[in-house]
């Protein structure tokens, strides 16, 4: 184990390099999908479903037709067929068959994009409507088990007789929690431009985490050589996993485009988003932790119910977190899955982490209580030597000094764990702390690095920057690597042309292209050093591939740590609830530019916070529908809700994760927080609640 | 798709543009507009816009009165000589959206959309506003609790502009309170204004989000009217069991509903708590110098 030297401090944010793509941003130069000029661009604009379950037996145009701008109305019977691939949600147009509501039917293509909008409100549909099933239930009786659980865990897990070890255990916990539907909507909309060449050939500006997967899904929808595929991302504004993979307006862009013949740009509208870009599906978890009465777990049982759509199987990784967390010689994870006429459920921040955290830490603050111990002190008694399932070392784990120092930061000694008995006016007020953790993973990447004759670097691989600081950070990564001032250089991203690269997902982003990074700055010293220095006229240029060191597997179980401390204040008459104070103290190997890597880490907490205490996608029971499809009704914390949200990080030197030496960053913020606030407003109220978002009826019902 | 925009520049330009048709919709902020577009729910054809008419801008005072006029912002009503003489309409505005909304949105719309959670219409009830309005047949005036009817429906006819809208001009103190499922940029769970008249001796109180339209409660108004000293302008209660019956008797006056931003019953409980608190506020010693 590493030993954990000095917490890195504001200084380090300050002297961090600003954001290489800042200026352009703030002036608007820079190009987002649907921003890049091209000429005779018409707009389209998806009609959607407005029953849940059912066959459409009639669309009637011919309104949307003699509407001024239209050009061409997009139905199943005229669309371009599409070739096959494993996302059954990219099968637009196909078939008359509707899965969920908000699913799209047609495809309005006009002249502007209010032109198209007037179009699609003028298509009347017809449907044979089915009687659908929209609500999760752990009894529901389609319960199955899917083969696996995201994106290739086991679906359940068993270790020792944890029935038997709960039974006899002294401190017995069972509770149940559930998280609501969460939606990741970016502030930029998932969007196209897509255009045909004269020789056949695709070009596509879109907004996504990672354009080489979605080339190859584009060349295998419109049987294209992937090669005839041309996808350009090069600003996206922003993603939180829900453009990890090809959304319904990219191939809707690209059939528009071969069927009028004209370059077509689809921006989704924010309700469209509600439905067709994925979401986090609702969960149901029940978690029974047996202890000793000094708090050592005996048995950790968590189960989890989720659901997914009839058109594909996601089955969200739940409790997958339960499996590395914490020791217990006995212990058992379970998913189970029905499929409901819903959309597909997908990748949100966190997928699994996320919501199976909220249940899990806010399970052992109760059993803190129960064995009336500190709930950082329970933690710290149930800390593993090695991976609890795997039995492998861990490359480096500081979550006991993570909260060892954000106890001593945020003032937890003090604390009297009473709940319900601090008092300031009319607020009741209580302290909470979860931990944080996230797997630490590096994929397979390329890099092309050329050298000038003018020393200048030229650093070209298809990483995408989805306003994390990724171009910021790579850049950084290559001075350092090629010992050069960062000015001296050049980086190419976003272009599926490039070399191919990870998508900007799974925290995996910035340590797979890192690495390549790494490695071809390696091999192009090596070059330069046998020429002794001397670059010809035309340069030299190497291709790393990091495909051979990350399938050199080392054997560790390697995964970033955190604590998160939280402040709650609740008004005792209405209970509103404020959250003062929320603090992060993470370990998550190098960070590369503390100024980007800090704004990931309060963005996650942000996004926590927001998980605990306003989002939810309610469901339209009767109409199959979502309540609240847009951001007035769909809340996500505003700025006012958002006070003193800090975090910092350990320095940790980790030698078995990647050339980088680096943890990725994107999602371990998100995790943990909900409970830390949950925790918090138990430890203010003597409430408990186990049902997110924590709803001042809610609270105030069950007080 | 057709449509058009008239950029009206007097009010009678906008009555006059207003004839050219029974779906021509008049557009000032646009902020309740541009939702029902985005919805769907309703296509731009014929707008009048009537941001740029000056008989609608600002407000003044006449007499022992104030007139707004319909196109004050909710910018306008936060701050200055307006927010001293009428404070529970600069509270409200305050809660209003963002900053950008605030810049757009105007009194007149948020009367004239008549939405239950509307956030100036609980200050202009316990004001007894009243509206003033101009159409075809010249002008006329209508109460704010006769002129609006029910969920986003008021009393205005085809071809008509509310001008502004008439409040007294009183003293005593004024209190705006609002809970929300967020702490802006929010769709009020509930809403309580109350307002003190020093001169007429009376207690009164709007609630909002709690019914189909803004109500009054009459009973708790008399309640706590009875029991104020209005030569001192105190109300003596040292165990808070005042406040706590008025806001009882406030709380009856609503019929609120469950919905996916609340209960019905939680409703009941937070008009009671804003309403105890608002009148307790409204009544509290002056802090010493």
């Amino acid at each position: 184990m590493n030993d954990v030297v000095r917490p890195v401090m504001q200084d380090a944010v300050a002297a961090a390099p600003t954001r290489v793509d800042g200026r352009d941003k703030v002036t608007g130069r820079a190009r987002y999908a649907v921003e890049h000029p091209v000429e005779d661009v018409v707009w389209a604009w998806p009609v959607t479903s407005t029953v849940a379950k059912g066959r459409v037996t009639e669309i009637d145009a011919s309104e949307a037709n003699g509407t001024e701008g239209v050009i061409a109305v997009l139905t199943h019977a005229n669309a371009p067929r599409l070739g096959e691939t494993d996302d059954a949600e990219l099968q637009l147009l196909q078939s008359d068959r509707v899965a969920y509501r908000g699913q799209v039917c047609a495809l309005v293509v006009g002249e502007t994009v209010e032109s198209a909008r007037a179009g699609a409100d003028a298509v009347r549909v017809r449907y044979d409507e089915a009687e659908h099933d929209v609500v999760l239930d752990a009894r529901h009786p389609a319960m199955f088990t899917p083969e696996k659980v995201n994106p290739g865990f086991p679906t359940d897990t068993s270790i020792g007789d944890p029935d038997t070890a709960f039974a006899v255990a002294a401190v017995q916990l069972d509770a149940t929690y559930t998280t609501p539907t969460e939606h990741n909507h970016a502030m930029e909309p998932h969007a196209t431009t897509a255009s045909w060449g004269a020789d056949g050939t695709l070009t596509l500006y879109d907004s996504n985490q990672g354009s080489t997967g979605v080339a190859r899904v584009m060349a295998d929808l419109f049987g294209l050589q992937v090669r005839a595929v041309h996808v350009i991302s090069e600003h996206v504004g922003g993603g939180f996993g829900s453009k990890g993979t090809p959304r319904p307006n990219i191939v809707l862009a690209a059939m528009a485009a071969q069927a009028v013949g004209r370059p077509v740009r689809l921006a989704l509208g924010r309700q469209h988003m509600f439905s067709l870009v994925g979401y986090r599906t609702p969960t149901i978890q029940r978690l029974r932790l047996g202890a000793t009465t000094d708090g050592v777990l005996r048995s950790l049982v968590h189960d989890v119910w989720e659901q997914t759509s009839t058109l594909d199987d996601f089955a969200e990784q739940t409790a997958v977190i339960s499996r590395m967390l914490y020791a217990a010689p006995a212990r058992r994870t379970t998913h189970r899955l029905v499929r409901l006429d819903v959309p597909t459920p997908s990748w949100m921040r966190a997928p699994g982490e996320a919501p199976g955290s909220f249940a899990l830490e806010s399970a052992m603050d109760e059993l803190a209580a129960a064995c009336d111990l500190d709930p950082v002190e329970l933690r710290v008694r149930n800390e593993p030597d090695v991976d609890p399932e795997s039995g492998k070392p861990f490359s480096s784990r500081n979550l006991v000094a993570c909260l060892r120092e954000g106890a001593r930061r945020f003032g937890w000694e003090q604390r009297d764990p009473t709940p319900g008995v601090r008092r300031d006016g009319r607020w009741l007020v209580g302290t909470g702390v979860a931990s944080s953790t996230y797997p630490a993973r590096t994929a397979p990447s390329q890099a092309r690095m050329s050298i000038g004759s003018d020393g200048v670097v030229t650093v070209e691989l298809n990483a995408v920057d989805i306003g994390t600081g990724s171009r910021t950070a790579l850049t950084q990564i290559a001075a350092e690597a090629m010992d050069l001032p960062t000015d001296r250089v050049r980086l190419r991203i976003g272009d599926s042309t490039l070399p191919p690269a990870m998508i900007a997902g799974g925290s995996m982003g910035l340590t797979s292209w890192g690495s390549a990074i790494v490695k071809g700055a390696r091999q192009l010293r090596e070059l330069v050093g046998r020429r002794d220095g001397a670059i010809p006229e035309d340069g030299l240029e190497v291709t790393a591939d990091t495909a051979e060191e990350v399938r050199a597997v080392s054997g560790y179980a390697r995964h970033a740590f955190g604590a998160q401390f939280c402040e709650v204040r609740v008004d005792a008459d209405t209970g509103e609830v404020r959250v003062p104070r929320l603090l992060g103290v993470f370990a998550v190997g190098r960070v590369i530019n503390a100024r980007t890597a800090r704004s990931q880490l309060v963005g996650g907490m942000t996004m926590g916070l927001s998980m605990a205490l306003h989002e939810e996608g309610v469901v339209d029971v009767q109409h199959g529908d979502n309540v609240n499809h847009d951001l007035a009704g769909y809340h996500i914390a505003a700025h006012a809700d958002v006070a003193d949200v800090d975090a910092m990080w350990l320095e940790e030197h980790d030698e078995h994760l990647n050339l980088v030496g680096a943890k990725g960053i994107g999602e371990i913020g998100i995790v943990g927080t909900a409970a830390a606030v949950a925790n918090a407003v138990h430890h203010a109220t003597g409430v408990r609640v186990r049902d997110l978002p924590i709803r001042v009826d809610r609270l105030l019902g069950r007080g | 798709m057709s449509g058009s925009v008239t950029v009206a520049r007097s009010l009678d330009q906008a009555l006059d543009a207003l004839r050219s048709g029974p779906d021509a919709r008049l557009v000032a902020g646009g902020t309740d507009l541009m939702v029902e577009v985005n919805a769907g729910r309703w296509q731009p054809g014929t707008l009048v816009s009537v941001d740029r008419a000056p008989e609608l801008r600002g407000w003044h005072r006449d007499g022992d009165e104030i007139v707004l006029g319909s196109g004050l912002t909710y910018a306008e009503m936060e701050r200055g000589e307006l927010a001293r003489l009428v404070p529970a309409l600069a509270q409200a505005a305050r809660t209003v959206g963002s900053p950008q909304i605030r810049n757009a949105g105007t009194l007149g719309g948020n009367v004239v959309t008549a939405s239950p959670a509307g956030d100036t219409l609980p200050v202009l009830t316990a004001l007894d506003a009243v509206v003033q309005i101009a159409g075809p047949e010249g002008t006329r005036i209508s109460p704010l609790r006769e002129f609006v009817r029910g969920v986003k429906r008021t009393d205005l006819r085809a071809g008509e502009v509310v001008t502004a809208v008439r409040v007294p001009a009183l003293r005593g103190a004024q209190e705006f309170l609002k809970v929300g499922t967020r702490n802006a940029m929010v769709i009020s769970v509930v809403m309580v204004a109350v307002v003190v008249d020093l001169d007429g001796h009376t207690v009164r109180v709007g609630v909002g989000s709690a019914a189909p339209v803004p109500v009054r409660a009459p009973l708790a108004e008399e309640y706590v009217g009875a029991l104020v000293d209005w030569e001192r302008a105190r109300m003596d209660d040292p165990t808070g069991e005042v406040a706590a019956q008025f806001g009882e008797l406030v709380a009856q006056a609503t019929s609120p509903i469950d919905d996916h931003r609340s209960t019905a019953a939680y409703r009941r409980r937070a008009v009671a708590v804003c309403a105890a608190r608002a009148v307790r506020r409204a009544f509290q010693e002056p802090e010493s110098p």
